[in-house]
């Protein structure tokens, strides 16, 4: 009797320690969800130094893309019920700052590690990056200089890059640029501009499930398309004013980031 | 007196050993007190601005950066180093170019300031776009006027180079990288403080005196020039149109970086340390003399919408000197210059690090 209390008792605990572990397991561990960045151009895949020009803006000039290249930052997910997770920031570059860069397929996987499990609904996240690493000096990561989207006259980095070719454009070789940076808010100032946008997108509905089973992937788009069109107001022309290099000149464009970025799908791999 | 004796001896190895560690101790105390590689602030200097704390300098560090400094392997056709319009003679300001000269003879649009005392300032180059002193070098690397490099390039290289391999591992146990390149030619310039003319002397009172023309000069300058090259770094750091032009268009200055209307032709207050030595002045390099640029202030303030109230007055523009103010404020600047720096054996070029 009192031995087979005995085995009854051990064999509960046991039966407890196990499951619990197993529970552990299954939902409580850390995991990965992964943001892919996808560009596009309107309904197509955005294809680099075509030889042609073959997409259109909003003011029906042909266009092709030879560079985009953008910074993704301060990223935070957010879970069914509420819960934030925010992907850990090194003011020195090394963590946090993601350069995505549509030549390299690589880039566009932003993975993060680490992320209690759990149902996520809703991203944020920043294009471009906040000035006060800056102050700090040199830095390594995807804020290395080397990269070469330090802006060196003015020190500061470029949030989001754009150059191509279009016909109409009065620039030398029909290129435009548009490097669109700027961090500086001037009280009384029209002309200083902030342009870094902070982008929250709804996972419309779906759920990113993150648990030691699922790592998935969260596919949003960038429209190119978008980022030149705007919603009406800020349509660019290539005819006119077609090399942006300030971050004045760029404020109308950065106006346009926002919108540009939307949710796509989910692989819940 | 065998006992005694023992004593005695006993006695003397203790006096002998503590007399060693003591001296031991002293000579640590100077070596790392008196280093010639340990960064100090001048008893007559503000507060350093610059990150030490990112970047402390070291020695393997520091003779980085001045092996950096004086290699044309920064540029992109191995022409060009940072010595070349920064040439230690002038207070590594460029004695020769009115405007900075880059790759294949390439003209600048301004002219290349001093380089000294740089840890204290937090604005660099005429305009002040630059914000830290580690990113300086960016500027003239990737100027296609001046060095026409890429970064990344400049990092290739270095780490094809088996001697910059060797020397960045000594200095940071790792390959070359940007931000190690950076922080190297940071604490070479960090360095370089010029803190010792005979002014300094005197105002740190260690045996210098100065003759009665320089002091009027002093007493002339603290009156009409201080309010702008302020504090014994000789520049209140700020941007201001001293007067030079009437309109902007080819140099709009301070504008650039602000986008604000109102600093439209202001460019930044320079040290005057060492400004016997580092002629042609002014952001565009118009004046050769200093005379000339006292001629200025007397009698060739032009008037424009961002003019300096400073020099606004009721009955014209400019600060009134007379002849002999000039003289003697040209004699009290002449004290500024500080041989020391400019003959300092650890900022010239390392024949060392170039011998194969």
């Amino acid at each position: 009797m009192k031995l087979t209390r005995s085995i009854l008792l051990f064999s509960f605990l046991i039966i407890s320690v196990v499951s619990c572990k197993k529970d552990e397991v299954v939902s409580a561990a850390p995991g990965t969800l992964t943001l892919h960045f996808d560009n596009i151009v309107g309904d197509a895949n955005l294809q680099l130094n075509t030889t042609n020009t073959p997409y259109t803006n909003a003011k029906g000039e042909d266009f092709k893309v030879t560079w985009l290249t953008y910074y993704i930052s301060n990223i935070k997910v957010k879970s069914a019920d509420g819960k934030v997770f925010s992907d850990p920031v090194k003011s020195d570059g090394s963590k946090g700052y993601y350069l995505i860069d549509e030549s390299d397929a690589e880039s566009q996987d932003v993975i993060l590690k680490d992320l209690p499990a759990g149902d996520y609904t809703e991203v944020t996240f920043t294009v471009g990056g906040d000035a006060s690493q800056v102050d700090q000096g040199a830095q390594v990561g995807a804020l290395d200089p080397a990269k070469g989207l330090f802006w060196s006259w003015n020190s500061g980095y470029i949030f989001f890059a754009i150059e191509g070719v279009s016909p109409v454009s009065t620039e030398a070789n029909n290129t435009f640029q548009f490097h669109v940076g700027g961090y500086k808010e001037v009280s009384g100032s029209a002309t200083a501009a902030n342009n870094i946008k902070t982008i929250t997108l709804s996972f419309d509905g779906s759920k990113a499930v993150v648990n030691s089973a699922h790592e998935p992937e969260v596919h949003l788009l960038l429209d190119v398309k978008k980022f030149f069109n705007g919603d009406g107001v800020a349509n660019v022309s290539f005819a006119t004013n077609a090399a942006r290099h300030s971050p004045a000149s760029c404020k109308d464009v950065a106006g346009n980031i926002p919108a540009a970025f939307t949710f796509d799908h989910i692989h819940a791999n | 007196m065998r006992t005694g004796y023992t004593f005695m001896r006993a006695f003397f190895l203790l006096f002998v050993i503590v007399g060693v560690l003591c001296i031991a101790c002293a000579e640590e105390a100077v070596d790392s007190n008196g280093s010639p590689y340990t960064f100090r602030k001048p008893a007559n200097f503000p507060e350093a601005a610059y990150t030490f704390e990112n970047n402390p300098v070291t020695q393997k560090g520091f003779e980085l950066g001045r092996a950096l400094f004086y290699d044309p392997i920064l540029s992109a056709d191995s022409t060009i180093a940072c010595a070349n319009c920064h040439q230690q003679a002038a207070a590594f300001a460029d004695p020769v170019h009115t405007l900075s000269r880059g790759v294949m003879d390439r003209s600048g649009t301004r002219n290349a300031p001093a380089i000294q005392n740089m840890a204290f300032q937090r604005l660099f180059f005429w305009d002040g776009g630059v914000k830290h002193l580690d990113f300086v070098p960016i500027n003239a690397i990737t100027s296609d006027v001046e060095m026409a490099e890429k970064i990344a390039h400049v990092v290739e290289k270095l780490q094809r180079n088996p001697s910059y391999v060797t020397k960045f591992n000594e200095a940071y146990q790792e390959p070359p990288s940007s931000q190690k390149m950076l922080y190297a030619l940071s604490q070479f310039m960090n360095l370089m403080v010029s803190a010792n003319s005979r002014y300094d002397h005197y105002v740190r009172k260690e045996g210098e005196s100065l003759t009665t023309a320089e002091l009027n000069g002093l007493q002339l300058f603290t009156s009409k020039c201080s309010s702008c090259h302020a504090t014994d770094l000789f520049t209140d750091g700020s941007f201001r149109n001293n007067g030079l032009d009437a309109t902007f268009e080819k140099d709009n200055g301070r504008e650039r970086i602000t986008e604000l209307a109102e600093d439209k032709g202001k460019f930044k207050v320079p040290s005057l340390r060492n400004v016997e030595l580092t002629d042609p002045y002014m952001h565009d390099g118009r004046f050769k003399t200093l005379e000339q640029v006292l001629d200025h202030y007397a009698t060739g303030v032009v008037n424009s919408e961002t003019l300096d109230l400073i020099l606004k007055r009721d009955e014209g523009f400019g600060i009134p000197l007379t002849i002999e103010e000039k003289a003697n404020i040209i004699l009290f600047l002449k004290t500024l210059t500080d041989r020391e720096f400019i003959l300092d054996k650890r900022f010239s070029f390392p024949a060392n690090s170039f011998t194969k």
